[in-house]
C-alpha cells in the first residue's frame, strides 16, 4: 500500500493526524468521548447513510491551511471531509449546542416518549441524547403524529411513531439483503418506514435493521414486551453459521436466551471483524437460536459503563478516557454542567454505591444493605 | 385504454402505449431506464383509470425491471400521482399565498357547497374529486386551479358553475 | 418599456413556430455559436456577461459553467430547471408557453459549450400543456437540422429531452431534481460532491433556470460585453419579473434592473398601481421564500435610497431592513390583506413540500404552520410569537438544502416586521376571527388614495 499523506485536523482544541478522506466525525471518534458529535442517522457501516438527523452539526472555524476562510453554515460532521489545517469547533461553539439542542427538540416532539414500555430503552440513542442535549420539558402542545399501523411479520416490529427517519434500515436492505422490501413512503412530516403493501419481511439478513435502528421503531418480535435489556446479562457468543460470520451476543437472564443481537462498537454500531467486514448477522441466529446449547459461550461483554445495563454489574468499559476527563481538558479545566443532577431526584444508584461489587443484577436489597 | 367485461382496467400496455413506453426509457443511458419511472407513472396513470393501483405500480415496475418499492417509494412522493380512484373530473384548487390573498378561500368554498363534498373527496356519482393544492405557478391568474391537462384561471362563482356544466355536458356526451 | 431581450418578440403571431421564429431573427446564436466560436469562448462570453442564475440564488451562470469537470470518457449533461413552484413565481412559464424556440435555441448554443449530447429539460409535472408545446418545438428544430447529429455540420450532436416531474416544489433544487430525473423521490443530495462533478447518474452536470438559459441567446448574438452593459452593477442584462397579488396589472415583464421598486408598482407600463384605490402594505418582491418587506421599507432603503428592482438594492439592509432578488416572483399585499395569514398560507406550503429527509425542515415546518394556525385563529398566546422565532432560528442554516431557509425567511421576516400585528390576533382574538389588522404605521405613506 502506497503512503497516504497525514491530514491535521484540530477538533475542539485538540490537535490529530489522520488520513486524507477521514470525515470530521470519524476524526472526533478518535478523540472519543464527548468530543464525537452524536450520529443519528450516520453508520460507518452503511454506505450513503449520514447527513439527515442533523445532531452532528458542528462549525468548522477554520476551513484549511490553504484557505483558513470559516464555513459560514455548520457541517453535517459526518459528511464533510477533513482538509489538512483544519479547526473545528464542536462542544466547544455554543452555536454548536444551540443548533443542537434545536435539532434533539425537533426529534421530540412527535416522538411518542413511550420509554416505558418500548424495548428500545436503556440501549436508545435518542434516550442518551435527550439526556444529554435535550431539555427537560417540551414547548410543543399539539397532538403527536401518529400512523396506520403496518404488520412487517413475526420477527421484526414496526413502531412508525418512534421513528426519526434516519434511513438506516433502507440502506441496510439495500445493501445486505437479496431485494428490498420496504422503503420510506410518503413525504414530509408525514413520510413514514412502510412496505406500501400489507408485507411481512423475511429476507435473510433483514433482522439487522433491528440492530441498526437508532429508537425503539424497529425492534425485535421475538423479544417483545419479554425484557428490559438491564436486567439481561450479555454474553459473547458464536456458533458455526453458513450464512454469517455467528458472532453475536446473547442476552441471558439465568441460562434462558432472550434475544440475539450483532455485537455492537461503543458507537453503537456492529463491530468490525478482523477482515475489515462488518459483523451481520443472519436471520437464523437472530430469531431461531434460542438455546444456550446452540452457542458456545464466550464470556460477559464488556457494556461501556455509562450504560444503563452496566448497572446489571458488568464491569468494564470500551475506550481508554472518561468523557469526564476529555470535557475538562477542552473546557480548560471547566467541569462540564448537568443539566440535571439525577441523584437529587433519584433514590437509585447512589453514587456512594460501587455497583460493580454487588454480585448479580441489582435489587432493592442491595441499595438498603449499602456498600459493605 | 383497455376495459374488461366488468369495468375493472385491465393493467396491461396497449403495443401502441408499450411503444410509447420504450420511445421514453430510450431518453436515458442504456441502464438507466429507471429515470424513466416518473414519465411511465404518468403514463399509466392516465390509461389506467386516473390513479396508481398496486397492481399499476407492480406492472410499470416490471416494465422497468425495478422492485415494487421503488415504484411506492416513488409515487407516494409526488403529490401528481393519486393513490386512491378519483373522480372523472379533478378540480385541484391552489390555495396557497398568491391565490389566498385573491380568494382561494372563497372558491374552494363555492366548489365544495356546489358539489357536496369537501377537499379530498369524491361525489358519490364518482363524477367530481376537489383536492387543494400548492402553488401551481399561475399566481398571476388567481384564483386558479388544475382540470386535467390545463389551468382555468381568474376563477369566480360564475366560472366555476360553468366549468361544472361543461364537464357534465362532456362526460353526458361520452355516454 | 425598456430593453427588451428575452420577451420582445412574444407577441409576434405565430412566435410559437420555428419558421415565424427563425423568420425573426431566431437561431442565429446557434449559427454563430457552433460555427464560429469553441465551447470556451461561450463559457467566457457568459462570463463576461456578468450572468447571474436567474433561479433564485443568483449564482454568476459563467462561474457555475467553468465547475464542471472533464473526466475522459464520461458524458456531460446539461440539465434545464423548469421545475418553476417557487409561489408568486410564474416567469418561466411565460416564456416556454409563448416563446419555446427562445429556450430551446438558449439549450442548444449551452449544450455545445458544456459538451452535453444529451439535454434533458425537467419541467414540473402540473405543467403537462407546456410540455407538450415544448416537445413540438423540439420537433421542430429537429426536422429543421438544429438538433439532432451533426448539426449544421458543426459535428456536434445534441438531444433535447422534455422529462416530466410529478408535483414537488422541493425538485426545483438541483440534487432534488437531478435525483427526480433519475426517477427517485425528490431528496436532495447532501453536498458534496456537487453536481458539476457527480450530478446525473454520477455524471458531471450543469442544472440552470430557464430563463439563465434563454439569456444565452442575446448573449451570444450580441457579446458579453453588450449584455453586461445593460443594468446595474452586478445585475447585468435584463431580468423577468412576474408580479402578483393585489395589482391592476398582473403579469410577466422584462425589466432592465434599473428601474424603482416605486416605479415598477406604480407605473402604467407594469403594475399599474394597486385596485380599488388600496394603499401598499407589503411586498414579497422574490418569491415566497424572501423576506416580506412592508411598504415603507419596500420603496426606500433604510438609508433613504429610493429601492430599485435589482440584486444589490433589493438586499440592502440584509435581511433587517432588506429582502432579496429570488425568483423574481414580486407578490404585492395592500392594506386588507393580513400578515398572519399569509405567513400561514406560506408555512403551510413549505410543511407541504419538505421532503422529510432532515429532521428541523420535517419537524419544524409543520409545527410553525400549527402555531400559526392557532394565532390565524385567535387562539395564540404571546409567548407563541417568541417561540416562532425560535424556531425559525434553529431551522434555518441547518437543512440539508435551502427549503429549510425558505421556510424560516419569511416567518422570521413577518414577525421582525409586523410583531404589532402578530399581537394584535393573540390580544383580540375575537377581532381576529372576524377582520383584518389592516393598515399600521409601516404602510406606503406617498400614496394615499385620492379621495372619492
Amino acid at each position: 500500500m502506497s503512503e497516504q499523506p497525514l491530514l491535521t485536523v484540530t477538533i475542539d482544541n485538540i490537535t490529530l493526524q489522520v488520513p486524507a478522506g477521514t470525515t470530521i466525525l470519524q476524526a472526533a471518534r478518535k478523540i472519543g468521548g464527548e468530543v464525537a458529535p452524536p450520529a443519528m442517522c450516520y453508520y460507518s457501516k452503511l454506505k450513503e447513510s449520514g447527513g439527515k438527523c442533523r445532531t452532528c452539526l458542528v462549525e468548522v472555524s477554520k476551513g484549511s491551511e490553504k484557505d483558513p476562510r470559516p464555513l459560514p453554515k455548520l457541517v453535517a460532521s459526518c459528511r464533510t471531509t477533513v482538509m489538512d489545517g483544519m479547526e473545528v469547533k464542536n462542544i466547544t461553539s455554543p452555536r454548536v449546542l444551540d443548533a443542537r439542542a434545536g435539532v434533539v427538540e425537533f426529534l421530540l416532539i412527535n416522538h411518542p416518549l413511550d420509554c416505558p414500555i418500548c424495548d428500545q430503552a436503556g440501549e436508545c440513542h435518542l434516550q442518551d441524547l435527550s439526556y444529554e442535549h435535550g431539555k427537560e420539558g417540551t414547548r410543543y402542545e399539539f397532538q403527536r403524529r401518529t400512523f396506520k399501523k403496518h404488520d412487517l411479520g413475526p420477527y421484526i416490529q414496526l413502531h412508525m411513531t418512534r421513528c426519526i427517519l434516519c434511513y438506516r434500515c433502507v440502506y441496510t436492505a439495500d445493501q445486505l439483503t437479496a431485494r428490498r422490501e420496504h422503503g420510506v413512503l410518503d413525504r414530509g412530516d408525514h413520510a413514514e418506514i412502510a412496505t406500501h403493501i400489507e408485507k411481512s419481511l423475511e429476507n435473510n439478513f433483514i433482522g439487522n435493521v433491528i440492530d441498526v435502528c437508532p429508537v425503539g421503531a424497529l425492534t425485535d418480535k421475538t423479544f417483545r414486551f419479554k425484557n428490559r435489556v438491564w436486567f439481561l446479562k450479555p454474553l459473547n457468543a458464536h456458533r458455526d453459521c453458513p450464512d454469517c460470520c455467528g458472532k453475536v451476543t446473547l442476552w441471558n437472564r439465568g441460562d434462558e436466551v432472550y434475544r440475539v443481537t450483532a455485537r455492537k462498537d461503543e458507537w453503537g454500531e456492529v463491530e468490525s471483524l478482523e477482515d475489515g467486514s462488518a459483523a451481520w448477522i443472519c436471520n437464523t441466529c437472530r430469531f431461531d437460536k434460542k438455546k444456550t446449547s446452540d452457542w458456545v459461550i464466550e464470556g460477559p461483554r464488556d457494556i461501556n459503563r455509562h450504560s444503563v445495563i452496566s448497572q446489571g454489574h458488568y464491569a468494564g468499559k470500551i475506550g481508554t478516557t472518561t468523557p469526564t476527563e476529555i470535557f475538562t481538558a477542552v473546557h480548560d479545566g471547566r467541569q462540564p454542567k448537568l443539566l440535571m443532577d439525577i441523584h437529587s431526584v433519584s433514590e437509585v444508584n447512589r453514587p456512594e454505591i460501587e455497583l460493580s461489587r454487588i454480585a448479580g443484577p441489582s435489587h432493592s436489597n442491595d441499595f438498603q444493605k449499602g456498600n459493605e | 385504454m383497455n376495459k374488461n367485461n366488468i369495468g375493472f382496467y385491465m393493467v396491461t400496455f396497449s403495443e401502441q402505449e408499450l411503444a410509447k413506453v420504450k420511445e421514453i426509457i430510450s431518453h436515458y443511458p442504456e441502464g438507466k431506464q429507471k429515470s424513466a419511472l416518473l414519465p411511465v407513472l404518468h403514463l399509466a396513470q392516465d390509461t389506467f383509470g386516473g390513479w396508481l393501483s398496486t397492481d399499476t405500480m407492480d406492472y410499470v415496475a416490471g416494465l422497468l425491471s425495478i422492485e415494487p418499492i421503488e415504484v411506492y417509494e416513488v409515487a407516494t412522493f409526488y403529490s401528481m400521482y393519486n393513490l386512491k380512484p378519483m373522480g372523472k373530473y379533478v378540480f385541484e384548487v391552489c390555495q396557497t399565498g398568491p391565490c389566498m390573498i385573491q380568494g382561494s378561500d372563497n372558491i374552494i368554498a363555492y366548489i365544495g357547497s356546489k358539489l357536496g363534498i369537501r377537499p379530498g373527496e369524491t361525489t358519490s356519482d364518482g363524477m367530481f374529486s376537489l383536492k387543494t393544492v400548492e402553488c401551481l405557478g399561475a399566481c398571476g391568474y388567481a384564483p386558479m386551479m388544475q382540470l386535467g391537462k390545463h389551468y382555468r384561471e381568474h376563477l369566480t362563482p360564475e366560472k366555476v358553475d360553468a366549468i361544472i356544466a361543461e364537464c357534465r355536458n362532456n362526460a353526458a356526451a361520452q355516454n | 418599456m425598456g430593453v427588451q431581450l428575452l420577451l420582445e418578440k412574444v407577441k409576434v403571431e405565430g412566435i410559437r413556430h420555428y419558421d415565424v421564429y427563425r423568420r425573426e431573427g431566431g437561431y442565429r446564436s446557434v449559427e454563430k455559436a457552433l460555427k464560429q466560436m469553441s465551447p470556451e469562448a461561450i463559457v467566457e462570453e457568459v462570463k463576461k456577461s456578468g450572468l447571474r442564475g436567474r433561479g433564485g440564488a443568483g449564482f454568476p451562470a459563467g462561474m457555475k459553467w467553468s465547475f464542471i469537470a472533464k473526466p475522459e470518457g464520461v458524458p456531460r449533461h446539461l440539465v434545464c430547471n423548469a421545475d418553476e413552484s417557487e409561489p408568486g413565481t410564474f416567469k418561466d412559464r411565460y416564456l416556454m408557453e409563448f416563446i419555446p424556440h427562445l429556450l430551446i435555441e438558449g439549450l442548444i448554443v449551452s449544450s455545445y459549450a458544456l459538451g452535453s449530447n444529451d439535454t434533458y429539460i425537467y419541467i414540473r409535472g402540473e405543467y403537462a400543456w407546456i410540455a407538450d408545446i415544448l416537445e413540438t418545438a423540439i420537433e421542430e428544430a429537429k426536422a429543421n437540422g438544429m438538433l439532432g447529429k451533426n448539426i449544421l455540420q458543426s459535428g456536434f450532436d445534441c438531444n433535447i429531452y422534455v422529462h416530466r416531474g410529478a408535483g414537488a416544489y422541493i425538485c426545483g433544487e438541483e440534487t432534488a431534481l437531478i435525483e427526480s430525473l433519475e426517477g427517485k423521490r425528490g431528496n436532495p443530495r447532501i453536498k458534496p460532491p456537487f453536481p458539476a462533478v457527480q450530478g446525473v447518474w454520477m455524471r458531471p452536470t450543469v442544472v440552470n433556470n430557464v430563463e439563465t438559459l434563454a439569456a444565452v441567446v442575446p448573449i451570444i448574438n450580441d457579446g458579453g460585453e453588450a449584455y453586461a452593459k445593460i443594468g446595474v452593477g452586478k445585475s447585468t442584462g435584463t431580468k423577468l419579473i412576474s408580479a402578483c397579488g393585489n395589482i391592476n396589472r398582473p403579469g410577466v415583464y422584462e425589466i432592465d434592473m434599473t428601474i424603482s421598486v416605486e416605479e415598477f408598482i406604480y407605473s402604467d407600463e407594469y403594475c399599474g398601481g394597486i385596485p380599488n384605490g388600496k394603499r401598499l402594505k407589503a411586498c414579497i418582491p422574490g418569491g415566497s421564500s424572501v423576506p416580506i418587506l412592508p411598504a415603507n421599507l419596500l420603496l426606500k432603503t433604510a438609508k433613504g435610497e429610493a429601492r430599485l428592482m435589482n440584486y444589490e438594492s433589493l438586499s440592502d439592509g440584509g435581511f433587517v431592513s432588506g429582502s432579496m432578488m429570488g425568483s423574481g416572483g414580486f407578490i404585492v399585499l395592500d392594506e386588507d390583506q393580513c400578515i398572519v395569514k399569509n405567513t400561514y398560507t406560506l408555512t403551510r406550503f413549505y410543511r407541504h413540500e419538505s421532503c422529510g429527509q432532515c429532521s428541523p425542515c420535517r419537524e419544524g415546518t409543520g409545527w410553525m404552520e400549527k402555531i400559526l394556525w392557532r394565532l390565524e385563529n385567535g387562539e395564540g398566546k404571546e409567548s407563541d410569537i417568541d417561540l416562532l422565532w425560535d424556531i425559525q432560528r434553529r431551522i434555518e442554516g441547518n437543512t440539508i438544502c435551502p427549503l429549510g431557509d425558505a421556510a424560516a425567511w419569511p416567518v422570521a421576516a413577518a414577525i421582525r416586521h409586523f410583531r404589532d400585528e402578530f399581537e394584535w390576533h393573540v390580544r383580540e382574538p375575537q377581532e381576529a376571527r372576524k377582520r383584518n389588522y389592516g393598515l399600521a404605521h409601516y404602510a406606503d405613506p406617498i400614496h394615499v388614495p385620492v379621495a372619492g
